[in-house]
């Protein structure tokens, strides 16, 4: 199958997913209705006399919003989770892999722990402080990690371990000491996106596109450094520049995305797993595949954890493996290309 | 060649990171939000509501107390009393995150919120247009008929309101009458939590449990602890040897006198020898609604039997 066919097909099912996901609720609303309402809000139709204020609240500002910031979420979470893969050539590797998600914990709970005056800036603390955790990790890892001019890949994954530990172990201990954050600290450590609206998805836009568009446009070096470092140099690649710039690139992106919607395992792992095991290992098209495959792994995760045990809102990370960790043994097991790594 | 294009990209989101952090692009608008002292003052300029939606049980339990239950709408999923309560429809919040559809499209025209409610799902709330009211957590037993002046008059049951305040403050009134001639103050210890039976769980000073304790006749044995909820260990009881063991965890935990004594090293303390290890309902502790005063009197009574007989 071409690239272009393959991802005719994923965006297909992506846009499947969104319209799922912005029509499917705890509150019925009729196709008929929710097809008004859009129609008369791109100024299409004059407003439906059947959609009430409350139907296109509902769909305009609770739901289309958040099923974007998901989208937008899980696209950046397996756009950078295969981009380590390749870079780290370690099948185990995801975007949490040198310390983002950790760091971003840390950041998010202590913001949490320290009481803001309680308006809209002092709402928008918590993603900026779990992004700032994020990259200040990440820059941490990477320069333990550097001997003299290289960063060898051993050496940052054993290092992102440990920094991990430290800060996670510093997030228990603030969360510990701060009883009544504890539930909404642990609410976002599971990926509930607290915020929502439209503002966090036009902040988290820009990082996301910029990053996984830089990494689109790297696939090339990464099927380069699958020959390994020093095969790759022979060729005339940069390694240790390349490996800065998608360090950069897949942390800023991720660093976005869960400074929103809180930290989502698993997509970042199984969604670039499955692209290859149905579409192959080459980097040009496993990563646009992974990106569009990532929004709409995390829609449908949503969508049962809005809906399961609804009118309870279950954080979308305990269904992303719950629901994922399964789907994915599954494929997994049923695939006669099994040495696809 | 795709180097080119990286670089442009990420100068792009250095550009974007120093200039819109995810803090900087925030407030353009201004949203009201609801003041957190704004319940003090009498909300005259807003009509009685009449679809109301609770947040937390202790609201739930004051509105039901005030007889504005029947215009109830919806309620968190730990509301459960009274009975009636439960069969109103479920807004979420079991999970943390509040079911914000579910809240829109019950129309309500009064949320009553609590200190427990997220303060991102606040200002959702307040984006929705609804009119949000949060009812701060009492410190004292003034500041609980305070809350329930406020609730009433909102729901337009003023009447009911100033009955019900001065009826609890009546009975409180009178627990304390009953018990300032005792001649001791036993040494109170409350269990929040023994899932490790080496370290457990007492409640500190500003909690609800210490209030009750105090105004019951009783010393709190976290009440210097520095924090409102703290791990203390088994060496510290043993230490101060409290004269009473409160389980609160019986409640939700089914902790009873029986497995506090088969605790190891738990038999040492003096409390246990003298089988002063009573189980407590935590309902009555945890929620700041009109049954504090029903905690109140079932604490007192623990306290200081001699007193009521």
């Amino acid at each position: 199958m071409t690239l272009g066919r393959a991802l005719a097909l994923s965006l297909m099912l992506l846009a499947a997913a969104l319209v799922l996901s912005v029509a499917v609720g705890p509150v019925n609303i009729p196709p008929r209705t929710i097809f008004s309402v859009f129609a008369a809000n791109l100024g299409l139709t004059q407003p439906p006399l059947a959609a009430t204020d409350v139907t296109s609240t509902i769909l305009l500002d609770i739901r289309l919003p958040h099923a974007v910031l998901l989208l937008l979420t899980g696209a950046a979470l397996a756009g950078s989770g295969a981009s380590y893969q390749g870079l780290f050539r370690n099948p185990l590797a995801d975007p949490y892999l040198i310390g983002v998600a950790s760091g971003a914990g840390l950041g998010a709970v202590v913001a949490m722990s320290i009481r803001w005056p309680e308006d809209l800036a002092g709402l928008y603390v918590i993603p900026a402080a779990a992004f700032i955790g994020a990259a200040l990790t990440v820059m941490l890892v990477y320069s333990l990690a550097r001997i003299g001019r290289s960063v060898p890949t051993t050496t940052l994954i054993l290092a992102g371990v440990a920094v991990s530990s430290f800060a996670t172990s510093l997030t228990s201990f603030l969360m510990l000491r701060s009883n009544d954050q504890l539930r909404r600290a642990t609410g976002w450590l599971l990926g509930g996106s607290l915020l929502s609206g439209w503002q966090p998805v036009i902040a988290l836009l820009p990082y996301v596109t910029v990053g996984l568009a830089a990494l689109i446009a790297s696939a090339y070096v990464l099927n380069v450094l699958q020959f390994g470092e020093e095969q790759a140099a022979q060729m005339g690649l940069p390694a240790e520049r390349v490996k800065f710039w998608l360090i950069l690139a897949a942390s800023l992106t991720t660093a976005s995305a869960v400074a929103f919607s809180g930290i989502i395992g698993f997509i970042g792992l199984m969604v670039p797993h499955l692209v290859r095991l149905i579409w192959g290992a080459d980097y040009r098209r496993l990563l646009p595949l992974s990106v569009v495959g990532g929004g709409t792994a995390l829609l449908l995760a949503d969508l049962l954890a809005r809906t399961v045990i609804a009118p309870q809102v279950l954080p979308v990370g305990i269904v992303t493996a719950l629901a994922g960790a399964p789907f994915f043994l599954w494929v997994l097991r049923r695939s006669k290309n099994q040495g696809y790594w | 060649m795709p180097r080119k294009y990286i670089y442009l990209g990420l100068a792009a989101i250095l550009m974007l990171s120093a200039c819109g952090s995810p803090a900087a692009t925030s407030p353009t608008v201004s949203v009201p939000m609801t003041q957190p002292d704004g319940f003090g003052h009498q909300p005259t300029a807003l009509a009685t509501a009449q679809r109301i939606i609770s947040l937390a049980p202790s609201n739930t339990e004051l509105l039901y107390a005030v007889g504005a239950g029947p215009q109830m709408v919806g309620r968190d999923s730990f509301s459960d009393f009274p009975a009636e309560a439960k069969s109103l429809p479920d807004m979420g919040g079991g999970f943390v995150a509040l079911n914000m559809e579910l809240i829109v499209a019950a129309k309500p025209d009064l949320v009553l919120a609590s200190p427990l409610t997220p303060p991102e799902q606040l200002a959702d709330l307040n984006n929705a247009g609804l009119n949000v009211q949060v009812v701060q957590n009492p410190t004292t037993f003034e500041e609980l008929y305070a809350n329930i002046r406020s609730v009433a008059s909102l729901a337009g049951h003023e009447a009911e309101g100033e009955n019900l305040a001065s009826q609890l403050k009546d009975r409180v009134d009178a627990i304390q009458a009953a018990v300032a001639p005792a001649a001791a103050r036993p040494l109170v210890y409350y269990e929040l939590d023994a899932t490790d039976p080496s370290a457990p769980y007492t409640s500190g000073p500003g909690t609800f449990v210490d209030l009750l304790i105090r105004t019951a006749g009783g010393v709190n044995f976290g009440a210097d602890l520095g924090q409102e909820w703290v791990q203390v260990s088994v060496e510290e009881l043993l230490n101060r040897q409290p004269d009473m063991i409160l389980l609160g965890d019986y409640t939700y935990g089914g902790v009873t006198p029986e497995q506090v004594r088969a605790r190891a090293g738990w038999d040492a303390l003096t409390a246990v020898q003298r089988e002063q290890v009573f189980t407590f309902d935590d309902n009555l502790v945890s929620r700041p609604g009109p049954r504090l005063v029903d905690g109140l009197e079932a604490m007192a009574k623990l306290l200081h039997p001699d007193s009521f007989n």
